[in-house]
Parts: C-alpha cells; sequence; structure tokens
C-alpha cells in the first residue's frame, strides 16, 4: 500500500497544477465540432465548407440568414450572357498582409478547377476565370448559368493569398485566407488554433482566440461541454437532450437540417415498377411515429423531399398510415396473402439511425402484409449495386444542397433521366423539362416555385418515399452568440463569444 | 541468448517483408472502387464521376499495375518514406509515428499505473489470505475484468470531470489530461495482474526458503521484499508483452472515448475512407512492435528464468 501512496500525491499534483478545462479565459473559448478536416483542409474537399465555417477562409459571394446571395469579397457582380463580371472589394487583405485583388482570385479559383476532382459547386460547367482590371473578375461558363453567385459563395471556392500556392503543395489556410478569424495552427484531425484577424474588412470575431477540438464521438463532445472543457458544442446525442435542455447554466439548440432520409425504391425493376406497389409502401409507413417515437424527436417527418431548412420546403406533416389502403394497392396490384410482396431493404450504418429506422420500416411495412429482409452493410460496397438498379429499397441519407444553397444540382443528379446519382431510376421527360428550367430561371422566386413542383411531382409519382429530416442540434455553455444555420453554410465561430 | 536475440532480430524484417507484401495486396484486393471512396471520403455528398476518378487515379498512381505500385511503396519504405495519404496529402511516416507515440505512451502509462497498483495489492492478498485486501482483489478485480473501457471511461468522465471538476475530459498533450485515459486503461490489466500476483505470491511463501528465511528470524517485511517479491514479479514480468498488448488493444477505444489521438483512431479513420497509404504503414508498424515485444518478452522470460535457457 506504501506504493499507492506516491501515486495518490502525483496524482494529485497533476489535478492542482493543471486544472480542468475552461471554457473561455482572456476572451477565448474552445469549441467542440463534430466533423474533422477529411483531406488536410483541402478546398476540393468538404473542407472547404469547413473553413468557412471556421470563419477563417471566405469566397467572394457571401450568403445571408435566408440563403441569398450578398457582398463578400466581391462587392456586386452582373450577368452578361454566359459570363459573370465580379468587382472586388477595396482595401481586403489576407492574413499575410498581401492585397485581395483579381490576380489573387483567379489563381484561387484556377488551382481548384484544376484539381483532378473540382468541388461539385463548379464542376461540369466550363468555368473559367481571367482578370479584367486590377479588381474585376470575369466568370466565363460554357452556358448562361443564373446561379453562378450562390455557386462562388461555396466555401469550396474560397480564396488564399498566392502565396499559399506557390508551394506546389496543397494549399495551408495558416496565415493565408481572409476571415474574421486567422488559423495559427493546425493540430492534425485532432483541432486548430484560431485568432482574431484585428484588420478584417467586416464585423470583428467576438473571441480574441478559439481553440477548435474535433471530437466524432458525440457522448465525449457533451461530457466535454458539461465538463467545461468546452463551451459550445454541435451534434449532440439525443439521450442528453432532456437532461441539457434542463440543465440553466446551458444554452440547448435544435434546428432543421438540409438533409432528407429516404427510402429510395427501385424503379428499373418489379415490384417497384409498378407505381402501385411504390405507392403502397408510402401509404404503409407512419412517418410521424418513424420520427417521432423510433427517432425520439430527433428528427422531423418528411413529406417532400425538401424540409424546413429550405424556404420552399414542406411544413405540413405527412398523413398518417393508410394499412388498408396500402394492402389495397397491393392488391391491385396482385399481390396479397396469397402471393405476398417480398422486398430486400439495403442500408448502411454509417448513420447510425439508417439501420434503426430500417428495422421500424420492416416493421410497418409488415402490417400490411410485406416482408422485407434487411441487410446492413458497407455503402461503399452497395453504391455500385444500387446504381447499377439491383436492388429493391435502400435506405439513404441525403443532403439536398451541394455546397451552395440550390437545390438544382441534386434534382439534376437525382432525379433526371441521365443523373450521375439516379439511385430510383425514375425517368420522367417532363421532370427534366422543369429542371431544365432551372438551368435559365434567375429570379429566386421562380426557383423556389420550380422546386416546390419538382417535389410535388416527386411525390406524385411516388419516387421513393421521403421519411424524415435529421435535426440538428449545438449547445452553448459560458459561451454566448450562436446564430443556427440550417443550411450549414455560413461562418458559425466568429459571432461566439465568451459569456459575460 | 544473444545468439538467439541475433537469429531472432533478422527474422524481423524478413517478415515484416511478407507482411507488407499480403497487406499491400489485401487492402487493393478488397473489391469496391478505391478512388471513389477516396473522392467520396473528401467530398461526402459527391455524385459518381467517372472522369474525376480516372484522374485522381492517375495522381494517386492507381493505374499502374499492382506489381508496380507494390515496388514503388517498397522502394520508399526502404528510403525510409511511406508515401503519403491519399485523402489528406500529407506524408504518412511522421503521421503514423506520431499516432504510434502516443498510442505506445498510453498503453506504457497505463501499464505503469496497473502494476504499481496490482502488485502491492497482489502481495498483500497472498500474505494475509481472507483478509480484506485479499476479499478485494477477489471481489473488486471480478467486477473490474467485467466492464470495459467503454464503460469505465464514461463513468470516470462524469464523476471526475463532470461533477468535480477536477480533470479535463477530452484531449491529450497536458499531464491533467492524461489522467484520466491512463487510468481508465488501467483498470482491466490492474485487476489482472494483482490476480496474478497473488498466486504468484502464494507459491513464493509455500517455497522451502521461504520458510528458511522466516526460520531465520527475518522480519515479515523484509521476506516478503526480498524473498518472494522478486518470484511473484518473474511471472509477472514474463507476461509483460501480452500484457502490453491487450492495454494497446484497449487504448483503441479509450483513444476514440477520450479523443486521443492515437493509432488506433487513426487506423479507424484510415479504413473509413480506404486510405491505403495510412492503413498499410500502420498495420506494418502495428506489427513491427508485435514482433519486437514478442522477442523482448521471449528474452525476458529467458533471462528471468532459467529453466527455459
Amino acid at each position: 500500500m506504501r506504493l499507492l501512496a506516491p501515486l495518490v500525491v502525483v496524482l494529485a499534483l497533476l489535478v492542482s497544477a493543471c486544472g480542468g478545462g475552461a471554457p473561455s479565459s482572456g476572451g477565448g473559448i474552445a469549441v467542440a465540432l463534430q466533423f474533422p478536416p477529411r483531406a488536410g483542409y483541402a478546398f476540393d474537399a468538404d473542407d472547404g465548407a469547413l473553413l468557412t465555417k471556421l470563419g477563417v477562409a471566405e469566397p467572394l459571394v457571401a450568403l445571408d440568414r435566408q440563403g441569398d446571395p450578398v457582398p463578400g469579397l466581391a462587392t456586386s457582380w452582373t450577368q452578361e450572357g454566359s459570363s459573370w463580371r465580379f468587382v472586388l472589394r477595396e482595401g481586403v487583405t489576407f492574413h499575410d498582409g498581401a492585397p485581395v485583388d483579381a490576380n489573387a482570385v483567379v489563381t484561387a479559383l484556377t488551382y481548384v478547377l484544376g484539381r483532378p476532382a473540382p468541388p461539385r459547386a463548379i464542376k461540369g460547367i466550363g468555368l473559367q476565370v481571367a482578370a479584367e482590371g486590377p479588381m474585376t473578375v470575369r466568370a466565363t461558363t460554357t452556358a448562361p448559368d443564373p446561379v453562378l453567385p450562390l455557386r462562388l459563395s461555396s466555401g469550396t471556392t474560397s480564396i488564399l493569398s498566392p502565396a499559399a500556392y506557390a508551394t506546389g503543395q496543397q494549399p495551408s489556410p495558416i496565415g493565408t485566407a481572409t476571415g474574421p478569424l486567422r488559423m495559427t495552427e493546425i493540430r492534425g484531425t485532432e483541432g486548430a488554433t484560431l485568432e482574431r484577424n484585428d484588420g478584417y474588412w467586416g464585423p470583428k470575431a467576438a473571441s480574441a482566440r478559439v481553440d477548435v477540438r474535433y471530437v466524432t464521438d458525440p457522448q465525449t463532445r457533451e461530457l466535454a461541454l458539461r465538463s467545461g472543457d468546452v463551451g459550445f458544442a454541435e451534434g449532440l446525442p439525443e439521450t442528453s437532450k432532456a437532461g441539457l435542455q434542463a440543465d440553466p447554466s446551458v444554452t440547448f439548440t435544435e434546428f432543421p437540417s438540409a438533409r432528407t432520409i429516404l427510402l429510395q425504391l427501385n424503379q428499373s425493376a418489379p415490384p417497384f415498377a409498378d407505381v402501385r406497389v411504390r405507392k403502397a409502401v408510402t401509404t404503409a409507413l407512419d412517418r410521424n411515429v418513424l420520427a417521432n417515437q423510433v427517432l425520439g424527436g430527433s428528427a422531423l417527418p418528411a413529406s417532400d423531399l425538401f424540409g424546413p431548412a429550405v424556404p420552399y420546403g414542406a411544413t405540413q406533416a405527412p398523413p398518417a398510415a393508410d394499412v388498408p389502403g396500402a394492402q389495397a394497392l397491393l392488391a391491385q396490384a396482385g399481390f396479397g396473402p396469397a402471393n405476398p410482396l417480398r422486398v430486400r431493404l439495403w442500408t448502411f450504418p454509417n448513420r447510425p439511425e439508417l439501420p434503426v429506422l430500417a428495422q421500424a420500416i420492416a416493421s410497418q411495412l409488415q402490417a400490411a402484409g410485406v416482408d422485407t429482409e434487411i441487410t446492413v452493410g458497407q455503402y461503399d460496397a452497395q453504391e455500385p449495386e444500387v446504381l447499377a438498379g439491383r436492388y429493391d429499397m435502400f435506405l439513404n441519407s441525403r443532403s439536398y444542397l451541394s455546397d451552395y444553397p440550390d437545390a438544382a444540382s441534386t434534382l439534376s443528379s437525382d432525379y433526371t433521366c441521365g443523373g450521375s446519382y439516379a439511385i430510383d431510376r425514375y425517368c420522367s421527360p417532363a421532370f427534366d423539362a422543369l429542371v431544365a428550367q432551372l438551368g435559365i430561371v434567375t429570379d429566386p422566386a421562380a426557383r423556389a416555385q420550380l422546386y416546390r413542383q419538382a417535389a410535388g411531382m416527386l411525390t406524385t409519382d411516388a419516387v421513393g418515399v421521403p421519411i424524415v429530416h435529421p435535426r440538428n442540434t449545438a449547445a452553448e455553455k459560458g459561451v454566448t452568440g450562436f446564430v443556427p444555420d440550417p443550411l450549414d453554410l455560413r461562418p458559425v465561430l466568429p459571432v461566439l463569444a465568451p459569456a459575460g | 541468448m544473444i545468439g538467439l536475440a541475433l537469429r531472432r532480430s533478422a527474422l524481423i524484417p524478413l517478415v515484416l517483408l511478407v507482411a507488407s507484401a499480403v497487406v499491400f495486396c489485401l487492402s487493393r484486393l478488397l473489391g469496391g472502387n478505391v478512388t471513389r471512396s477516396v473522392i467520396r471520403s473528401r467530398s461526402l455528398a459527391s455524385a459518381p464521376d467517372p472522369a474525376a476518378e480516372a484522374r485522381l487515379a492517375a495522381e494517386l498512381g492507381l493505374d499502374r499495375p499492382l506489381r508496380d505500385q507494390y515496388l514503388a511503396w517498397l522502394a520508399g519504405a526502404v528510403r525510409g518514406d511511406l508515401g503519403r495519404s491519399f485523402t489528406t496529402r500529407a506524408a504518412v511516416g511522421p503521421e503514423v509515428l506520431g499516432a504510434a507515440g502516443v498510442s505506445a505512451t498510453l498503453a506504457i502509462l497505463g501499464l505503469a499505473v496497473a502494476l504499481a497498483v496490482a502488485v502491492p495489492a497482489g502481495v498483500l492478498a497472498a500474505d494475509r489470505p481472507g483478509g480484506a485486501g485479499d476479499r478485494a482483489v477477489d471481489r473488486l478485480g471480478a467486477v473490474v475484468l467485467a466492464v470495459p473501457e467503454f464503460v469505465v471511461g464514461p463513468v470516470l468522465v462524469l464523476v471526475v470531470a463532470v461533477w468535480a471538476g477536477w480533470l479535463p475530459a477530452l484531449g491529450w498533450g497536458t499531464p491533467a489530461q492524461a489522467v484520466l485515459p491512463v487510468v481508465t486503461l488501467a483498470f482491466f490489466p490492474a485487476a489482472l495482474a494483482a490476480r496474478l500476483v497473488r498466486a504468484e505470491t502464494r507459491v513464493a511463501l509455500a517455497h522451502p526458503s521461504t520458510t528458511t528465511a522466516v526460520a531465520k528470524g527475518l522480519t515479515r517485511r523484509r521476506v516478503l521484499a526480498v524473498h518472494v517479491l522478486p518470484r511473484s514479479l518473474t511471472a509477472v514480468l514474463a507476461e509483460a508483452g501480452p500484457f502490453l498488448a491487450g492495454t494497446l488493444g484497449g487504448a483503441v477505444v479509450v483513444e476514440v472515448v477520450f479523443d486521443v489521438p492515437g493509432l488506433g483512431r487513426l487506423l479507424a479513420d484510415a479504413i473509413g475512407s480506404r486510405d491505403l497509404p495510412t492503413i498499410q504503414a500502420g498495420l506494418v508498424v502495428v506489427l513491427a512492435v508485435a514482433l519486437v515485444l514478442t522477442l523482448a518478452t521471449e528474452l525476458l522470460g529467458r533471462a528471468l528464468d532459467p529453466r527455459l535457457r
């Protein structure tokens, strides 16, 4: 037991010397974010959007709360046929002191356009950029593009200092961006340190220093917040919701996300080539139960492809299950007790809610007389099969915005006849014509109307079943200022400040 | 002993060479489209794009024959260059070695704390059979052995970090951040080692040399320290290799629970994104450590127990 005494003393000294974590000190805060950088902060990966979220890097165009384009590094833009002219903001400098000018913008965008797999926001449109004057950039596309400013609001098109691209290596955001927070240290996928950019052209960051920690485990994020290790955490586990809401020192926020969990149905083969069978499945499912009971309220029941995260998304609850109606539809299609419908349902475990939902869906379908065989496998192995139409039902989770607040590319890739991600294998000339209009229409209200029509058409044709829209969560403790962003495209950290 | 050490050491590079070839081939023949997986790991919602996949395959060298890919990797490895990550494009060697260092630190500290608790507890339990110490080692040990790290860790965080506020709940880099992961990791080997020490101490206490020492009038403390403890420790040290290997296994769970940037977490992420160079380098490093530990354990056993020579 004598050996224990020194050990206890050492531990006690460590505790007293080092103490626990502190959410804020000297104007600094610590935050726990859900998703670490995937590719060392590469702009041709999702990390470009992460850098915008951190408030480190900025694209030419910013977004307002409604997701409409507003001046960022560019102050104005005008369309002339298949090209757009962007006028840059005067007097802006990168974190390394270099001026933001047309040449710097062209260098940055040319780099990202030249990557083997360019960002979704700007690929496939033949985008080319050139300096038209010291502070003017001309962006040209193969065909007139009505939403180029929105595309250039994507974090993946952020602009770094020319010095970042001169190394021949992947450009580093340390000291080379323009945002209200300057990245001073990268700790791999563990975290990063940010400091306020006092020379920022817009509103200054509310915290002098932000210690960013990437914590992939939701329970660990919750414990880190509750212990005071961090003052802000996102993506908290559903089981912690009640406890965090009851804690007076914690501000808990729940908000919609631009994501839909879909039950995709293979229309290229029986039985789902028959619209009556697809409608029977839709009718047999009670999406309110799936959202509120099976997922415990961590998602909203979906009545449409688009949810409340976007202005054109549906907000009404879907109808309750109608089992007799589903059985009648199945009977019309030739299925019944003597000839029960047997189908396979595939899903994957990367999103833990999917296998749970798959079980509940199978149970609800069973009530209507549909036998379902569930397979939970790896997405990478399933994707080629479902894209080739070798499946029955696929429970998938899909964001309907692609790096910028416009759903045209998702509608095109997922639901048009030649779509590259057309898992449902839906092909409707009328729908394709509708999506084609999105390539012409510029007016946001008119585009929103087209989105409503497109979603309505998918519902009418029973193209899969939108099951739920997952909700995002965030909590603050000793930190204030969080503004939820359902689009998940705007800067989050610059507005967070130590409380008091 | 020296001859054995040299012979076994010479075999290690050969085993690593064969293993590296097997790992290289298996990781590339697992099926699926590697370039598509890499693109998805970098950009999650991307739709398939054969042209982009072809460009990326060319950039990563995945369009070359498997033999050429392996030989290029081997030539680099011989020079100390383990390649670049498919996802981050960063050099894999420093990343893997850094993470391995964190895991090794965690495992060694965990084992040290475990032994610091287990050895005195085991000796005390054996010295007074049926006493409080003996009952504690027996019953508490059974409970600890039944509770995995992913339960112990969050409970410790809840009590020590959340309720008491004494220590940080996550992270790595400061002594305070190391305490909870190390203690969590120490639980299981401490319970196991305490039982082993207790059993060995009982055998040592019954040994004629111990009886002679007692008859000579040596104090109980001296008998335990000089005649009993070395015999007990021999058994424990002989098991140090398997203990450390088991602790490294537990470290993977602890790394996730406490957000520690170790090798387990790195490999799990790499497997998820089909980052083949990181998987390759990580597994080769793990294998190298296992081989060295096995050899060290064997040599230690022979050094401590003349019957094995």
